[in-house]
């Protein structure tokens, strides 16, 4: 089976498509999720789904995308290229900046560890 | 076409539901969390609003979008530490 190049395109489309309704879920689930945690410490969860696959893969599904619309003329390459640095910048930075405010929550007891089994780094904070 | 409109109002329905946690949270460290998740999210509702209005000068937001927020992160933790910032 071979490929012509004018069928390209249309393949690049649907995978851009694809990664765009898979972020658009993604998002739901988690502006859903931070409302039915309980706890901060729950919601880092429903913010790690927000943030990776809600933004991550719909931008590189939307650099993707971005190629195949002729109507942007040569600028078409100008937001694919930024799309992508945008998901990098995001995939490095949203997991470092959810720790650090975990660590400066947890540090400044303003969150209780609800349901806690053993607390080693502050035994008061736990139940 | 169609469905890059769709997944907007699917992102604006997010953003809505993430802003009440943003305003009203119960403590200071999940209206930053909320706040994170708004912001990733709105870089993609940038993108697809500037591939829909084929206006290629939106898409320069989105990168010191991103690098604020993680800006946000830091102080607020350092913030919570330390009592003041020192900066």
């Amino acid at each position: 089976m071979v490929i012509s190049v004018l069928e390209i395109p249309i393949i690049l489309r649907v995978i851009g498509s694809a990664l765009l309704c898979l972020g658009a879920f993604a998002a739901l689930v988690s502006a859903i999720g931070f409302h039915r945690f309980k706890n901060f410490y729950l919601r880092l969860h429903a913010a790690t789904i927000g943030s990776i696959w809600g933004s991550v893969y719909p931008l590189v599904g939307s650099a993707i995308l971005a190629i195949t619309v002729e109507e942007l003329g040569v600028y078409r390459w100008f937001v694919a290229g930024a799309s992508i640095v945008a998901a990098f910048i995001v995939l490095i930075l949203a997991p470092a900046g959810s720790h650090a405010l975990a660590r400066g929550v947890h540090k400044a007891k303003v969150a209780r560890v609800k349901p806690c089994i053993a607390d080693k780094l502050d035994p008061e904070l736990c139940g | 076409m169609e469905l890059i409109l769709i997944v907007m109002f699917i992102y604006a329905i997010a953003i809505l539901l993430l802003s009440i946690i943003a305003l009203k949270g119960p403590t200071i460290g999940d209206q930053v969390l909320a706040i994170d998740v708004l912001t990733y999210i709105s870089l993609v509702l940038f993108t697809l609003l500037s591939i829909y209005l084929k206006q290629p000068l939106l898409i320069v937001l989105v990168i010191p979008l991103a690098f604020w927020v993680y800006s946000l992160d830091i102080y607020i933790a350092k913030y919570l530490e330390h009592g003041d910032l020192g900066a």
